[in-house]
């Protein structure tokens, strides 16, 4: 694999461990350190929501107290509760289309345009630019978003969940700035060559890109899938709701069900509820993350300009 | 006389020839701004025309362009609002309060998990850090509740051992900002850091075995090398950053907040919500965000002239 | 050549994105349907949900045949999102693109706004059509809720039952100490101490509180501090917002007892016999705070402190525990309340499109339809024998139907719809609030005695409440604020201090504010003699 290759780049360092200076060994404990306090600092939210969704509804201690409830004390009510639920099955299926159209809208739309804006020589690229930043900053809200998504008939439909945001600007100027990134000699001497701007994009600069692109499709995948506002707004047709609707229908009632009297779904504590459908919501990212990861590995670029 | 024209002339059609010639050599790249360009003008633009409403009596039957004009009534609503100061003041000190805490934080991190000499521990990090940022803010209340409830919260139990009196961290107004603070970098640094680690992949590592026969060492390496090479993109994002300026997170603070902290607490967005909510003032909402545009904007083209000067790299 | 076609894909791609563009206009038909099975009017309903969280009617619901066979509607069901604010939303929303559903549950501060704007058909001349579902559900009461300037744009039907909130006191505590039930707010305060200072519960940690609440306000009723703690402002006479009684008619800020009250309670939290978190707590971890025997003494609502899923966690941590619903409490000057009550309505609003259309006489149909017995169990309980069966009092119940019944799993969805049907009958409530017996204690608990029992207690009536102005957002935030610093000790609770508060607050618009309130009192006749 190249990641083994390139990830433990420094060979001569390794050697040369014996060398290391008194500096450099003070670097390492710092840096070792930091990422003990961040890992405890991470792990400590984790456990704790880990172990408040698997909360019997009979515990009687506080928080903390449930931090060190044995697994075999754990309730598996939290999770029955949520994919037991009648609509998951569909709202599952709805937010997985939305998830697959959506990024894939998105990751169509925006490498083009990250692309046309690293291109410097680019006559007009300021106004494009312009064009492009505009409604970053001019954020007007939800009813002229609504007016335009009724407007253009996609009232109901699922896409309307993610077409308004297909191109996060935000998204979009990131990857433009690693395309930036990507040495010039490389891009002219394809075209020296005699490729196209297309041919360009796709032999030179995507390849090259492989890390960004995966992490903005995964923050645009995440975005889509955890979607409740446009949802909300946009659907109205209660067979499309996708799983945060679902969710979020779950969690309220769940807590006003002072007015409910009998409910079948009330074996698991509120808290406990909550909790499980974080990790609902993490799924595309937990899944894809690791495969995203092997894409993160040390000085890409200098292998492909030295091949 | 007429040689200077002539002269100006051949020069205006030489120019504008090469301006013609230039074009033609970047047609393809027009074309492949073709379709997200349509995007921007349907998805991006016809809302910002929809905001007309901003300056409209906004009656639904009538639509965005039969409503009745009247003027900067909306923005006024806005700045007479009693608050308006303290909205500003509050707002600015969260965004600016998270750009000094959690960006620098997303940046140590990405840097310490880029030079971490420990495999294992380089691994889970990496692969745990991002996960804060799915803990909704509902969840991170409650583990915030169970860390700091005045009553029996961990840290005041901790307090308590030593003596002290416990403080009430969420509805004290000293401490509740710097509750918000840290409690948006404890959540969002991993999740921040992504993009940092994205581009420390990039890095040329030939500059490193360079650095090397020089005999740099790490924190030579880290100041002269790592840091310069992301630098474009943590100006990126900052510039970024700075045209949301007045989005100080809604959903945070709407959750955290309680009247007792409402001096300290109160931003622009949950003071629209809780103004034009029920009063279908959709003109109010979109006015508001017409001013946070304008704010925003303003840094945005600041920052980037800075940024030009001082580092070269910049938006545009 | 490749260019081109490459060229022509791209603008196919393009043509895509902006084809829906062209295609809205055409969707629309004005054509009037003829209201038979064959040739059903479409109605859209949007309505909330009975329990969310067990999702929406399947769409192969017996009930969508029945209607559509028998009232020759075709039925289209929205469920509304489940927390309020997001309803809010989506219902303004629509109503700003005038794209509101035909018929719609709304509240009323939404209401008031689509009905300025011309979006909500009149239906005063609707009752008429309707006599059977009138004479149930549409009291004068509930047709004044749904009235704007003279005006009736909507059907109000009762939602929650009013008064089915009480004052609750751990009786085993008491026990324990030796101490009566409190009655006057010296012997509360007396209990609120002993609660906190002398280990109630025994076991030897001091862990426990006098008062148990938290912040649960609105912009009508539950002024700050909140219902929760109700009972001790109806001991200085401020509960509720607004003042119904001349000649203090107003908000209930301006009597010189509220500045008691504030004193009342900030020697409460000085004295730590109020659970310090009560200022950060949520509902839900108020809920779990009593589960887990913080404090002893609260404000609660019935089915939250009584129904079998909600008591058991309490039942299987302390099957000693007792929890006793007393009266209220009585103070320095005599005054005595449990809380304010308005009467909770759900309103279902008809848009001015749907008029327009002519289907107002096919949604009377439908509600008509709804009230008939037919409709009636079929919305409320679902189908007999799949999903309910009688028992020998006539009273709906699961049987042993499992997972089908209407209390079960698969059986609930069935249910969703039930709210616009129910009106709190006695069928309903004793089939609502079975009576059960706790698995740990073997105590009888049942939700609807807690009610009843509740519901016999000191209440001041402040019917009316919500259609009284509310305040912007600046003039609610200093109110809210000011009173929270006051508590916190952020500002000193001095008389001072309090008159220079209330002047502030007049001229932020407050006064204002309760002017057009007693306008709207004196205008609906509510003002008390």
């Amino acid at each position: 694999m190249n990641g083994n290759k390139t990830r433990h780049l420094k060979p001569e360092m390794q050697n040369k461990k014996v060398r290391l200076s008194r500096a450099d060994h003070t670097f390492n404990v710092v840096v070792n350190v930091f990422m003990v306090i961040i890992l405890i600092a991470i792990v400590l939210p984790l456990w704790s929501t880990i172990t408040l969704s698997f909360r019997p509804i009979d515990f009687a201690g506080s928080n903390l107290d449930g931090m060190f409830l044995p697994p075999w004390d754990w309730s598996t009510a939290a999770y029955e509760s949520l994919l037991g639920n009648n609509g998951f099955i569909l709202a599952f299926f709805n937010s997985f289309k939305i998830l697959v159209g959506g990024v894939f809208c998105a990751l169509f739309l925006t490498i083009p345009m990250a692309y046309v804006l690293s291109v410097q020589s680019l006559p007009g690229r300021k106004i494009i630019n312009m064009i492009v930043i505009i409604p970053y900053v001019f954020n007007v809200g939800m009813i002229p978003a609504y007016l335009l998504v009724k407007d253009i008939g996609l009232l109901n439909h699922l896409p309307a969940v993610f077409l308004p945001g297909a191109i996060s600007t935000y998204n979009c100027i990131i990857m433009r700035q690693f395309f930036v990134g990507i040495p010039g000699e490389l891009k002219e001497s394809a075209r020296i060559d005699g490729c196209s701007e297309m041919q360009v994009l796709f032999r030179i600069v995507l390849p090259l890109s492989k890390a960004i692109v995966m992490t903005i499709g995964l923050y645009y995948g995440v975005s889509f899938w955890n979607d409740f506002f446009n949802a909300m707004l946009y659907l109205n047709n209660s067979y499309l709701n996708p799983l945060p609707i679902l969710l979020r229908n779950i969690l309220i009632g769940a807590g006003v069900n002072e007015n409910l009297e009998v409910s079948a779904f009330a074996n698991a504590p509120i808290n406990a509820i909550k909790a499980a459908s974080v990790f609902m919501s993490a799924i595309p990212m937990v899944i894809a993350y690791p495969f995203i990861q092997k894409y993160f590995t040390k000085g890409t670029l200098l292998g492909s300009v030295k091949g | 006389m007429k040689e200077q024209q002539l002269a100006k002339a051949v020069e205006n059609k030489r120019r504008r020839s090469r301006l013609s010639r230039e074009i033609g050599r970047h047609r393809s790249i027009y074309l492949l701004a073709l379709l997200p360009m349509i995007y921007y003008i349907i998805f991006k633009y016809v809302p910002i025309w929809n905001a007309q409403i901003a300056f409209k009596d906004f009656r639904a039957v009538q639509g965005v362009v039969g409503s009745p004009w009247i003027g900067f009534a909306n923005f006024k609503e806005f700045f007479d609002s009693f608050f308006f100061w303290s909205l500003i003041r509050n707002t600015v000190m969260y965004s600016v309060g998270k750009l000094l805490i959690s960006l620098p934080l997303s940046i140590i991190l990405a840097i310490a998990i880029y030079e971490c000499t420990r495999p294992i521990l380089r691994k889970v990090v990496q692969t745990l850090a991002y996960l804060p940022h799915f803990l909704s803010w509902v969840i991170m209340y409650g583990i915030l509740l169970t860390l700091l409830a005045p009553g029996d919260g961990v840290f005041n139990d901790i307090v308590k051992l030593f003596g002290g009196t416990p403080i009430d961290f969420l509805s004290n107004t000293k401490a509740f900002p710097w509750v918000v603070l840290f409690s948006d970098a404890w959540k969002e640094m991993g999740w921040s850091a992504i993009i940092f680690i994205a581009a420390l992949m990039g890095i040329d590592v030939s500059l490193f075995e360079a650095a090397m026969v020089e005999g740099a060492s790490s924190w030579q390496r880290v100041r002269y090398i790592t840091l310069p090479s992301i630098l474009p993109v943590i100006v990126t994002v900052l510039i970024l950053k700075l045209g949301t300026i007045l989005d100080a997170g809604f959903n945070q603070i709407f959750m955290l907040y309680s009247p007792q902290v409402y001096a300290v607490a109160d931003i622009i967005d949950t003071w629209v919500y809780r103004q034009g909510l029920l009063e279908f003032k959709f003109g109010l909402a979109t006015a508001v965000g017409l001013f946070k545009g304008v704010f925003g904007m303003f840094l945005v083209l600041f920052a980037n002239w800075i940024s030009k000067k001082a580092t070269d790299s910049a938006l545009f | 050549m490749k260019k081109s076609l490459r060229f022509a894909a791209v603008l196919l791609l393009a043509a895509l994105i902006v084809a829906p563009a062209f295609a809205a206009g055409g969707a629309e038909t004005s054509r009037q349907a003829a209201g038979t099975p064959e040739d059903p009017v479409t109605i859209e309903l949007w309505f909330g949900a009975a329990i969310t969280e067990a999702g929406m009617i399947p769409d192969d619901w017996v009930g969508y045949d029945i209607i559509r066979n028998e009232l020759g509607i075709d039925l289209k069901l929205t469920m509304l999102p489940s927390s309020e604010s997001d309803q809010d939303q989506k219902i303004q929303a629509a109503g700003a693109g005038n794209v509101l559903p035909d018929i719609f549950m709304v509240r009323r501060p939404v209401l008031v706004n689509l009905v300025n704007q011309g979006l909500v058909a009149q239906v005063d001349d609707c009752f008429e059509k309707m006599p059977n579902r009138t004479a149930l559900i549409y009291d004068a009461d509930a047709i004044g809720n749904a009235t704007i300037d003279g005006h009736v744009y909507g059907f109000a039907s009762p939602g929650a039952i009013v008064r089915n909130e009480g004052l609750l006191v751990r009786k085993d505590w008491l026990d324990n100490l030796g101490l009566d039930i409190p009655t006057t707010t010296d012997e509360l305060m007396e209990v609120l101490r002993a609660f906190t200072f002398n280990d109630p519960d025994g076991n030897g940690k001091n862990d426990t509180y006098g008062y148990g609440a938290f912040i649960e306000t609105d912009a009508n009723l539950k002024g700050y501090p909140g219902s929760r703690l109700w009972p001790i402002m109806g001991a200085f006479g401020v509960e509720g917002l607004w003042c119904f009684d001349a000649p203090n008619a107003g908000l209930n800020i301006y009597k010189p007892e509220f500045f008691d009250f504030m004193v009342f309670l900030k020697n409460m939290c000085d004295e730590g016999v109020i659970d310090p978190n009560w200022l950060s707590y949520k509902k839900d971890d108020f809920r779990a705070a009593w589960k887990q025997g913080r404090f002893g003494v609260m404000y609660e609502q019935n089915a939250a402190y009584a129904s079998q899923a909600n008591y058991a966690p309490f039942d299987s941590i302390f099957p000693d525990g007792e929890w006793v619903i007393i009266d209220a409490i009585t103070g320095p000057e005599g005054h005595a309340s449990i809380g304010a009550f308005d009467m909770n309505y759900r309103i279902y609003a008809v848009s001015q499109r749907a008029a327009d259309a002519g289907k107002l006489d096919k949604i009377c149909e439908l509600l008509e339809w709804m009230s008939s017995d037919e409709g009636y169990y079929l919305l409320g309980w679902g189908q007999e024998g799949i999903n309910y069966v009688f028992d020998e009092n006539g009273v709906p119940v699961a049987g042993d139907l499992g997972d089908a019944a209407f209390t079960g799993a698969d059986g609930q969805v069935y249910t969703q719809l039930r709210n616009m049907v129910f009106y709190n009958s006695d069928v309903e409530l004793s089939s609502r609030y079975p009576t059960y017996i706790c698995e740990v204690s073997g105590k009888e608990m049942s939700a609807l005695r807690a009610l009843r029992e509740m519901q016999g207690m000191k209440w001041t009536n402040a019917i009316g409440s919500s259609t009284l102005p509310t305040p912007s957002a600046d003039v609610q935030r200093y109110y809210d604020q000011s009173l929270a610093e006051f508590l916190s000790g952020a500002k000193a609770l001095t008389q001072e201090n309090w008159d220079a508060f209330i002047e502030q607050f007049n001229a932020v618009g407050g006064a204002a504010w309760n002017e057009e309130g007693v306008a709207a009192l004196e205008a609906s006749g509510l003002i008390r003699e």
